[in-house]
């Protein structure tokens, strides 16, 4: 038996013994508690080298797709209708139909695109630009183009992501940088010092960026996108002559100009030079096209290719903006199916009479020719004794606003995957093309007062097509607006023109599809709200609504 | 002390005869011989104690004396000496509720030393179930939430929400070691008892991880020398036990007709068929009506067997066991095959050297792709599931894309999901000589857990391309523990014990995936095995680790046996957490008091036992996964050019934080146990306030920093509640009886602090609207407009954006104007506010009928399904009834409603439901002897009977989210089962 002090001495010296043992151990390893990720990359291991400043390039060029392709319709319901050129006008849809209640600080799109910036475009660029910056010391670079031209592409996309925002919301806040930790107290900079911010970045972008014949890549970015986008924001700034100079040197440059004659991979078939300009595989530089200035890149089958992860089938155009006719019945009751051709429109979109009648008025304008623009519809089910006959007129508001209507065959194209019944297709889309060169330079002449020079951009530009002259007399802005609309109907992000030349509210109003668009449209809404939930979130400032929301 | 005491009696007794009495004391539970028990003689104040082989020896005065024997958790038994000079005692184990031996994490105690406060689980009355987490169900303190769904572990919530936005789910620990898998690989035949650790006296043994609470979960060992086999067989039916309701197709023609009058549209009945699409007016005209529900339906079903063998001898303990279930699920395609074994033994090599494994297997089969409950519920009642030679559609209504077969999917892809799970212990438990009392144990607890997940979508003859993919994910776990523990256990004279265990442990965890997958197989014969057969190939792979350490020490001081007192310290480092917070320290202490044991009340005939606990202590939470303090990026890919090959890209995805650390729970805790009656009433009430600071959220930060949140430490959360549950027997006679056992449970649950802020100067710390957190408000709060009925046709207020039909909501601060400035905080949900359950039992010879009510209140959630689906387009959506200009509803929106302000409406999950009803015969006397069985039993089970609640969805338990009207996978209902089952033993 034990006495209680011998049993106490005995444990003392086990236990001593022991936490001694179990001090040794921690002493000698304590580094097994540190992480080092085994699967994800960092900036400051992969932005080392101009191969890992590559690959977030890279990343950074998805992000500028992904304004198009994140979601089925969100680049279509931002740009189109609500607008003198679009309306989503499906009677189930809530869209532009009464201002006041669609467009509030929690209608998606207004939070969408937000994000898409703030989260996609402006983190991923400025992350480039700071670690690019920092990288100056090191021996990576072999020259400091080399260097400059990596960060040409991230201030080109950061300023066009500002212009993006400040043609939306007006003024918004400037974040330049990459924090280590969150921040609540942003407040909105005016909008002309977003401007002003878009605008440094794009005269670096424009200094350093390669010229068009030294870039191979199909869908970089090249001087001339700078300087047209430099343009745009130099009229937004009212620096007019700056703007002319901009995009004359775009249109100088000699790597560019307008296509007048026949090209790319379907000159064999019928068609006309515009209806060329859209055809799949003729967006980029490669196909002949010099035209081309910057493009978002589709393709089929292809990982990366726009499809499958965090984006949608491809290009969604006919889809959103292609009327609904497999709803269309033949009088023997036979439903129109799809087509390679025809796609898979589902009438999200539909085309004021503005957009597609009233503007058309030169009958020698090979823009409203039958390869580009689709007037003609057909019974087209096989089982029906009316294949091949010309639908019947449409004797209803429901169909002229949803299932049938005239558009722009620009629009068309490869199906998506072969599957055309997808409503996505294979074509690549344009950001910009010169016709636009000439049309800014234009508007900018007019807002300087030089209505000579103005019409002689525009009259290029329609010399093109085949449409008539016309006089510096006819010139104003909203001539530019019409002749943008001719030119660049459904490509350009018709909203943002507008909200930029100030003329949304005033043309919804005149050229709106649908009454209620019309009457219901206020003085506010010549600019988006601010998301709610941004507001809610930044706790340690107030960041202020747009008046009227 | 003994020798001294030896030598007392031998000087008193001189002069009288006298005699030594010897003898062995054992009981079921320690044949081998139960130490440290007290002999007396009755009268005398004399005594002796058994030793380490349970062995006494003891001088007696006289043959009239008789001897008491007693020790904690037996029953105290007299005997009378006689003419006998050896006397051998066999303990029955006392029924006191107290004095159960319970697990109670890194040891074992008798419930009567408990300090914490600790909820059992008897296994013995969930024989029916093949899914361990349902015998949840109705446990103080804990709030379970079945899904019934095959393969899925229902919610488990113990003291309320603690976390906001980190885990809630408590730490599983099976036989002693911290388990990772799923409950649903534990086969509940295996599981001898279940304990709920639930106040941080009892959970600070596990420091860092113990802050949702624990579950300590104990397998069977053999309990006979003979050696015991059991079979288990059970058979079950189920179907939905409520329907969500669609609409029919007069209602949804009704509907659309409806839609078109309030949308301007033209609205004549006699033309409906122009309205409808093709397909659905045909189907209208032919009186064709597909239940969606019917469509995806199948007959629930549930299958399991079960066979243990079980014993023990002299050096071996042994239980072995193989189970095979299968459960199939209400939707098609929905269904789990499991495979178990078990092998628990413990060979005990030396008096004073154990080894011993406990080894377990799950085979978990789910292949199949379910239908889809989404597609489902947003078919049109009139649409066309299958072409007529038996090919699922693409879409019920061709024109109507937004709605796609749910079954199609389910029908043309092969798929094989299965995962395994090995989880073993090894141990080696050494009684250390020469020091009684001591002994030391390592365990090494390798668990690997591997499943893979493969795809291959058969090309559609419908579809004019080539549709067939494949994609295949393998993914692989490996978790280790390496623990020592030392304890020391030991009597200081005839008052004092001492319980000391001390610990050093070391844990490893290891993830990693690998997926690829292809598309547009020619030919496509091979399926997903090989990939290389298809187009446009892709692979992603992951892999993450994270490490762990740990010291603990705990101290159980007891003296007279009724006080006591425990300490414990741990301290936990973990590699998840910022390079400045690797460690935290999470110490605890608690004091209890058995009053009844006190001379003053000892005498009180009614009162059985009377106990007072107190504790309080801190415990972590870690439950976050690795990097989290670290930016990170995820890969993009992109493509230059027409025909040109895929670029790799990188985008940022994730913010760091450099300063992430431990998430920590102080929990104070004030428990009663009562015994009265002659344990006719027993119960137990306990009061708790814990308060969690430095949570681990992830905090909604603005996107203007580049990201949408961050895994951060904030503000602080409080539960507070009440516990009680009482077992009853409220009639015992020799052929009847009837016990009742209730629960109930209140928890209140605040945010008390968020950042600290104030920045609008009112003097109160700011809320956080952006992630729907409110200073006083519960966790799981609703911001929104307070709902104030519909516009009515001739309403004067209606402002512009709304109508007649559309919703009505408050103006809150009465400016005139509806705007984001009217919202508040109009209800709370996701945990309820009271919780009770009941199980009355009734004993009638050999039949005895159970049946549980379990209920929760107050508690309620957004519930969208309400507003109106695009009723313009061929899609359904739940019958809730709308408003027309006819028939004015306060209460549900016109068809043409759109919801201009995004305000939800809220439906109350209350419910009180019959869970389940088990009536059960026993097979006992000679037969049982003539068919040489020791055990049969047969019953039928009842889950789901019925249940009271105005939820319009499919159950109010599982609740779902229906944030939007667009549809929900939350729509699985909750299944109604009829089992019958059998249990026998020789």
């Amino acid at each position: 038996m034990n006495t209680p002090k011998t049993l106490q001495l005995n444990t003392i010296k086990l236990m001593g013994s022991l936490l001694f043992l179990s001090l040794a151990f921690i002493g000698c390893q304590d580094d097994f508690l540190d992480e080092q990720p085994l699967s994800s990359l960092s900036a400051d291991n992969t932005l080392v080298s101009p191969a890992g400043f590559e690959i977030y390039l890279n990343g950074l060029y998805w992000a500028s797709r992904q304004e198009y392709g994140q979601s089925d319709n969100l680049f279509f319901i931002t740009n189109f209708p609500g607008t003198d050129v679009g309306e989503d006008a499906g009677a189930e849809y809530f869209t532009y139909r009464n201002w006041v209640s669609y467009l509030t600080p929690i209608t998606n799109e207004v939070n969408d695109n937000w994000n898409w910036a703030y989260s996609k475009m402006l983190p991923q660029a400025n992350t480039i630009i700071v670690y690019g910056n920092k990288s100056g010391e090191s021996k990576i670079w072999e020259s400091e183009e080399q260097k400059n031209a990596v960060i040409a592409q991230a201030r080109f996309f950061r300023g066009y992501t500002y212009n993006f925002l400040a043609n939306l919301y007006g003024g918004v806040p400037i974040v330049d940088t990459i924090v280590a930790a969150p921040k609540f107290d942003y407040a909105r900079a005016s909008k002309s010092e977003v401007y002003e911010f878009a605008k440094r970045d794009l005269i670096y972008a424009a200094k350093w960026l390669p010229t068009a014949d030294k870039v191979t890549l199909n869908g970089r970015l090249t001087r001339g996108v700078a300087d047209h986008l430099l343009t745009e924001v130099y009229i937004s700034l009212g620096e007019y002559d700056n703007a002319i100079e901009s995009a004359t040197r775009v249109i100088e440059s000699g790597n560019y100009k307008l296509m007048t004659s026949r090209f790319g991979k379907h000159i064999d078939e019928p068609g006309d030079v515009y209806s060329d300009l859209f055809m799949v595989g003729n967006q980029n530089r490669s196909s002949g096209n010099m035209e081309s200035l910057f493009v978002w890149q589709f393709e089929g089958f292809t990982e990366g290719g726009g499809g499958g992860d965090n984006s949608n089938n491809g290009n969604s155009s006919i889809r959103n903006l292609g009327p609904f006719l497999t709803k269309l019945s033949s009088p023997d009751g036979f439903r129109n199916v799809p087509t390679d051709e025809l796609g898979r429109g589902v009438g999200r979109v539909r085309g004021t009479n503005y957009a597609l009648y009233d503007i058309w008025n030169d009958p020698s304008d090979i823009r409203n020719s039958k390869y580009n623009f689709r007037r003609e519809f057909f019974y087209n089910n096989p089982s029906s004794k009316f294949f091949g006959q010309p639908v019947a007129e449409i004797t209803n508001a429901e169909d002229s606003l949803r299932n049938l209507y005239p558009y722009p065959r620009k629009i068309e194209g490869e199906p998506w995957n072969n599957n055309n019944g997808s409503g996505g297709i294979t074509n690549d889309v344009y950001v910009y093309r010169l016709a636009e060169t000439y049309l800014l330079r234009a508007e900018a002449y007019v807002r300087k007062g030089d209505f000579a020079s103005a019409a002689a951009d525009i009259n290029i530009v329609r010399e093109r097509s085949g449409a008539a002259a016309i006089s510096m007399g006819e010139v104003n802005l909203d001539y530019i607006l019409d002749e943008r609309g001719r030119e660049l109907l459904f490509e350009e992000p018709r909203r943002k023109t507008l909200i930029r030349m100030g003329k949304l509210v005033e043309r919804v109003r005149e050229y709106g599809l649908l009454e209620t668009s019309r009457i219901t449209i206020q003085d506010y809404h010549a600019l988006w709200p601010i998301p709610q939930k941004a507001i809610d979130v930044n706790v340690g400032a107030k960041l202020e609504q747009n008046p009227g929301y | 002390m003994n020798r001294y005491l030896l030598i007392v009696f031998f000087i008193s007794s001189l002069g009288f005869s006298q005699k030594t009495v010897t003898g062995k004391v054992v009981s079921p539970d320690s044949p081998e011989g139960v130490p440290g028990v007290s002999v007396v003689i009755k009268g005398e104040n004399k005594g002796s104690i058994t030793d380490l082989d349970g062995v006494y020896s003891i001088n007696v005065t006289s043959d009239d004396s008789v001897l008491i024997f007693s020790y904690v958790g037996y029953k105290t038994t007299e005997i009378r000496v006689g003419s006998k000079s050896t006397i051998d005692v066999t303990f029955d184990v006392d029924v006191s509720n107290l004095d159960e031996v319970i697990v109670v994490g890194y040891g074992k105690q008798s419930k009567r030393n408990v300090t914490g406060s600790i909820s059992s689980i008897n296994m013995s009355n969930t024989a029916a179930d093949i899914d361990i987490s349902r015998s949840f169900a109705g446990v103080s303190g804990v709030q379970f939430n079945q899904t019934g769904r095959p393969g899925e572990v229902g919610k488990i919530l113990i003291r309320g929400q603690n976390s906001l936005s980190g885990n809630s789910e408590p730490l599983i620990v099976l036989d002693g070691i911290i388990f990772l898998g799923s409950l649903n690989d534990i086969n509940p035949q295996d599981i001898q008892a279940m304990e709920v650790l639930k106040d941080a006296s009892s959970t600070a043994i596990y420091g860092s991880r113990a802050a949702n609470g624990v579950i300590l979960i104990t397998s069977k060992k053999g309990t006979s020398e003979k050696p015991t086999f059991t079979i288990n067989v059970n058979s079950a039916l189920s179907e939905p036990s409520s329907e969500l309701k669609l609409l029919t197709p007069e209602r949804y023609v009704q509907r659309r007709l409806d839609w078109r009058q309030q949308s301007g549209l033209e609205a004549n009945p006699d033309k409906i068929l122009e309205y409808l699409s093709d397909v659905e007016g045909a189907n209208y005209t032919n009186g064709v009506f597909n239940n969606p529900w019917k469509e995806i339906a199948q007959q629930g079903r549930t299958n399991s067997v079960d066979l243990s063998l079980s014993g023990r001898s002299d050096f071996v303990n042994y239980y072995i066991s193989a189970s095979h279930s299968e459960d199939q699920g209400l939707i098609f395609n929905d269904n789990l095959k499991r495979n178990t074994v078990r092998s628990n033994i413990d060979i005990k090599l030396t008096s004073f050297l154990t080894f011993g494994t406990n080894t377990s297997f799950s085979n978990r089969d789910m292949s199949g792709l379910s239908a889809n409950l989404y597609q489902a519920y947003r078919s049109s009642p009139l649409g066309n599931y299958y072409y007529p030679d038996g090919s699922p559609t693409e879409f019920p209504v061709s024109t109507e894309q937004a709605a796609e077969n749910p079954m199609r999917a389910a029908l043309l892809t092969k798929n094989e999901d299965i995962s395994n799970n090995l989880f073993s212990n090894f141990y080696a438990e050494l009684e250390v000589p020469f020091i009684d009392g001591l002994s030391y144990r390592i365990n090494f607890s390798p668990n690997y857990i591997w499943e893979h997940d493969y795809n291959f979508m058969r090309q559609d003859s419908y579809v004019k391309y080539n549709n067939t993919k494949a994609r295949k994910h393998d993914e692989k776990r490996y978790n280790w523990f390496l623990e020592n523990i030392v304890k020391y256990n030991r009597n200081i004279g005839t008052d004092h014990n001492i319980d000391l265990t001390l610990l050093y442990s070391r844990n490893h965890s290891r993830f990693e995936s690998t997926t690829a997958s292809a598309e547009r197989f020619t030919p496509d014969v091979l399926g997903y095995n090989n990939l290389g057969l298809g187009a446009s190939p892709t692979i992603a792979s992951l892999a993450r680790a994270s490490d762990g350490v740990s010291y603990m020490a705990r101290v159980n001081y007891r003296f007279m046996d009724r006080y006591l007192l425990t300490f414990t310290a741990r301290k936990d480092g973990s590699s998840v957490f910022a390079s400045n917070n690797k460690y935290a320290t999470f110490p605890s202490g608690a004091i209890a008091w058995i009053a009844s044991e006190e001379p003053f009340l000892k005498n009180i005939e009614a009162l059985d036992l009377l106990k007072v606990r107190v504790s309080y202590g801190a415990v972590g939470n870690q439950a976050i996964d690795p990097y989290q303090s670290l930016t990170l990026s995820n890969t993009r890919k992109y493509i230059y050019g027409d025909g040109g090959s895929t670029a790799l890209g990188v985008v940022t995805s994730s913010l760091g934080n450099d300063d992430l650390k431990w998430e920590t729970t102080y929990t104070a805790n004030l428990g009663l146990d009562f015994e009265l009656f002659n344990r006719r009433l027993m119960g137990t009430v306990e009061l708790y306030h814990s308060k969690t600071e430095d949570l681990l959220v992830r905090q909604t930060i603005p996107v203007m920093t580049g990201y949408n949140s961050i895994l951060t430490n904030i503000g602080q959360v409080d539960n507070k509640g009440i516990e009680i549950s009482l077992s009853s027997s409220n009639i015992i006679t020799d052929t009847f009886s009837w016990t009742t056992n209730a629960s109930f449970t209140y928890n209140k649950n605040e945010i008390v602090h968020l950042f600290g802020s104030d920045l609008n100067g009112d003097g109160v710390e700011d809320n956080d609207i952006a992630n729907s957190w409110f200073i006083g408000k519960p966790i799981s709060s609703y911001y929104d407009y307070v709902f104030d009925g519909i516009y009515q046709v001739g309403d004067s207020d209606i402002p512009q954006g709304s109508q007649p039909g559309f919703v009505r909501v408050k103006d809150l601060n009465e400016d005139g104007k509806i705007n984001s400035d009217d919202r508040t905080v109009v209800g709370s949900g996701s945990s309820p506010k009271y919780q009770f359950g009941i199980t009355n039992t009734f004993n009638y010879k050999n039949i005895s009928l159970s049946f549980f009510i379990n209920a929760m209140q107050g508690w309620e959630a957004p519930f969208n399904l309400i507003n109106p689906l695009v009723p313009g387009r061929s899609l359904n959506q739940l019958d809730a009834g709308w408003w027309t200009p006819e028939n004015q509803s306060n209460t549900r929106p016109s068809l043409n409603y759109s919801n201009p302000l995004g305000t939800n409406f809220y439906l109350s999950r209350n419910f009180v439901r019959i869970q389940d009803v088990t009536l059960g015969y026993d097979l006992e006397g000679p037969i049982l002897e003539t068919l040489r069985l020791s055990k049969l039993r047969v019953y039928i089970n009842a889950k789901n009977l019925y249940t009271f609640t105005k939820w319009l969805g499919p159950d109010p338990e599982n609740g779902g989210s229906y944030r939007t009207e667009q549809g929900s996978n939350d729509l699985y209902p909750l299944p109604r089962t009829i089992a019958l089952g059998l249990n026998v033993s020789f």
